[in-house]
């Protein structure tokens, strides 16, 4: 068919548009503005969705590798106590680069003071070390004074808590948002691998600076057993207990209701 | 039926058409972006902008989405004002847009959500969240998939040669699936983002995208509803009128007690019948005009002989023909078709009144 129309489209007073023929002004002029007014439209409805998220936290992680030294735990997740400045320990998690426990990656037998090559995740009070998983990114470091006296443990009350488990890695910074339903494939994953779980208050899940790990009944870490309620809005019944610079959340799977 | 199809025509104007539509998908983006980071100072204690990944996740989900609500609002809007018809007749290239941003999505989600992990990230996809009984915990990601594999199906058969191959039928079936998709897409919204969210402007933007597309559907279909269905009986010819209140070179759609519309065409003093339905992709051909002699389609450009329904060659589409008459000075045309390509001689118009 031919495409040089012997009567231009265009020629007319009320152009009829064919795509394969020059396009009369007007109809450029159609474009221009439709796409021109799309374009503002989006902009405007783009600005205000992505202004309008709800708060994600202010925790982060520090890509950088560096080496940290401290006191091996390895209950009720493995961590490393460390001397702050001020003499005062801290407990930093350990965890892997991906989704998984990095238990099954510290040598058996290795205890006392050791060196670990990671990245720190941190948000408010918390410290968790994202170790290499380099051959020897966790060594022993004989130099280093014994294991100091693991300190108390006081309770501090049973409590009933609406929230969510989490898990603390991706909550302490390792994503934003880290809560909630658009997220629990990902946690699911995090528990699945035995990583650190930790329990928020619904009322600030997304930007709280801190929340209490989330242990059995026993303080212990929970097993499987935990998977179906990850991520989901909870009651929880359980006790508050301080153990050194750390709070537990210790709760029984039976005590958990979905609300 | 020929498998020959229209070569896709590149011209300046089409080309202005991409370059906008890319323009607009990376600004959304950009905005996106660079409005997420100033809505959230990093200060201590202070809200943060989520992770750059999580960051593209949304705005590509977002993009996909509203495009996907500008080619369905298209559609209805050009068969309400002609005005519109420069926007659609590059739909194809708008919903290849759309399926890319939508698989970009899918896969930032893939990797990010379900990936660094000993599990397949596509079987966590599937089983991460097992709660399909439960509709406020529903897996809402499977709609998205399920959404993603429909865009998917769309996007490769919506060149021309699929077209041609499956045949108009077959193919306008297939992309009918654009509306499941559609509500799959809101229902991925309304079960998944929109319950973390807590602002009230994200249901009322989803649901104010549906019921734009819903309200220019109804809209185009009660106007197309509005021609009154002729009641002439089997046998019976149907009246259409003076020949003179049909534009030259232009048509008048008559709608048969049964079957497709059909447009009768005056080229000069010569009044032609052919069915009203493109065999491209069923546009109104009698909204058409006569181009070179031929019928051309206001969708795509697709034409006809008017004569015999029969596409120039080299190209090898026919339509429905009707035969007309001329009965006290006013046109008749006969409701059934004839088989498509069958040639009818025209009803020629006295002369002096031409
Ligand atoms: C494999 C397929 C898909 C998966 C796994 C998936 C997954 C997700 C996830 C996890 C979210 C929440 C993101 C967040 O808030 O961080 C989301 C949101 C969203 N998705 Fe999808 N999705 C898929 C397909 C699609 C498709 C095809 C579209 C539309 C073209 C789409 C549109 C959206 C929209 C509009 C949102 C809400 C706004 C946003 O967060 O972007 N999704 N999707
Ligand atoms: S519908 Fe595409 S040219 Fe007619």
């Amino acid at each position: 068919m031919s495409r040089r129309p012997k009567s231009p489209p265009e020629a007319e007073a009320d152009p009829f548009f064919v795509g394969w023929a020059p396009a009369a002004p007007v109809h450029r002029r159609t474009l221009l503005v439709s796409a021109g007014a799309t374009l503002l439209a989006g902009a405007g409805v783009s600005a205000a969705i992505a202004s309008q998220q709800a708060p994600v936290g202010p925790g982060g992680w520090d890509t950088q590798v560096r080496s940290w030294t401290g006191w091996l735990q390895r209950t009720p997740y493995p961590s490393l106590l460390i001397r702050e400045d001020d003499g005062a320990l801290r407990t930093a998690w350990l965890a892997g680069m991906g989704k998984q426990s990095v238990a099954p990656i510290i040598p058996e037998g290795l205890s006392g003071a050791v060196t670990v090559q990671g990245s720190l995740i941190a948000r408010g009070p918390h410290r968790m070390i994202a170790g290499t998983g380099a051959p020897d990114w966790i060594a022993a470091s004989p130099d280093a004074p014994p294991t100091p006296d693991p300190g108390y443990e006081e309770e501090i009350g049973a409590a009933l808590i609406f929230g969510e488990v989490l898990d603390a890695k991706c909550w302490f910074g390792a994503m934003k948002p880290a809560t909630g339903k658009t997220h629990k494939a990902c946690a699911a994953l995090c528990a699945r691998g035995g990583l650190p779980l930790a329990f928020c208050d619904e009322r600030s899940c997304g930007d709280a600076l801190a929340a209490p790990l989330f242990l059995d009944a026993d303080g212990r870490a929970h097993t499987a057993d935990i998977l179906p309620f990850v991520a989901d809005p909870v009651a929880a019944r359980g006790t508050l207990v301080r153990v050194r610079d750390t709070v537990q959340f210790r709760v029984a799977v039976s005590s958990l209701r979905r609300v | 039926m020929g498998h020959d199809y229209k070569a896709v025509q590149w011209s300046p104007f089409k080309r202005l058409y991409d370059a906008a539509l890319a323009l607009g998908v990376l600004s959304f983006i950009g905005v996106f972006v660079a409005a997420s980071i100033l809505a959230s100072p990093v200060e201590a204690g202070g809200r943060e902008a989520a992770a750059p990944i999580q960051l593209l996740i949304r705005a590509t989900g977002a993009a996909g989405f509203g495009l996907l609500t500008l080619i369905l609002a298209i559609g209805p809007l050009a068969r309400l004002t002609r005005t519109a018809a420069p926007l659609l007749f590059n739909r194809r290239h708008l919903g290849v847009a759309c399926f890319l941003i939508a698989l970009a999505h899918g896969s930032l989600v893939t990797l990010w959500y379900h990936g660094f992990s000993d599990l397949n990230p596509l079987v966590s996809l599937l089983v991460s969240n097992p709660r399909y009984d439960s509709i406020r915990g529903f897996p809402f990601e499977s709609l998205g998939l399920a959404a993603l594999l429909i865009l998917f199906v769309m996007a490769a058969t919506s060149h021309d040669f699929w077209n041609a191959t499956l045949g108009p039928r077959l193919w306008k079936s297939v992309h009918m699936a654009v509306y499941p998709a559609y509500a799959l897409l809101l229902a991925h919204i309304f079960l998944g983002a929109i319950q973390n969210e807590t602002s009230p402007l994200y249901p009322l933007l989803a649901g104010g995208a549906a019921a734009l597309v819903a309200g220019l559907h109804l809209t185009a279909g009660l106007k197309e509803n509005a021609i009154p269905r002729s009641v002439a009986r089997t046998g019976e010819w149907i009246r259409v009128g003076p020949p003179h209140d049909i534009p030259d070179g232009r048509a008048r759609i008559v709608t048969p007690p049964r079957g497709e519309r059909i447009a009768v065409f005056r080229d000069g003093a010569r009044i032609h019948a052919i069915s009203n339905v493109c065999r491209h992709q069923g546009g109104p051909l009698g909204e058409g005009r006569i181009i070179d002699g031929c019928v051309t389609c206001p969708w795509h450009g697709f034409q006809y002989r008017p004569s015999d329904g029969c596409s120039p060659p080299p190209y090898s589409e026919k339509i429905a023909t009707y035969r007309t008459r001329l009965v006290d000075g006013e046109i008749e045309v006969e409701p059934d078709p004839l088989p498509p390509g069958t040639p009818v001689d025209a009803t020629t118009l006295p002369e002096g009144r031409r």
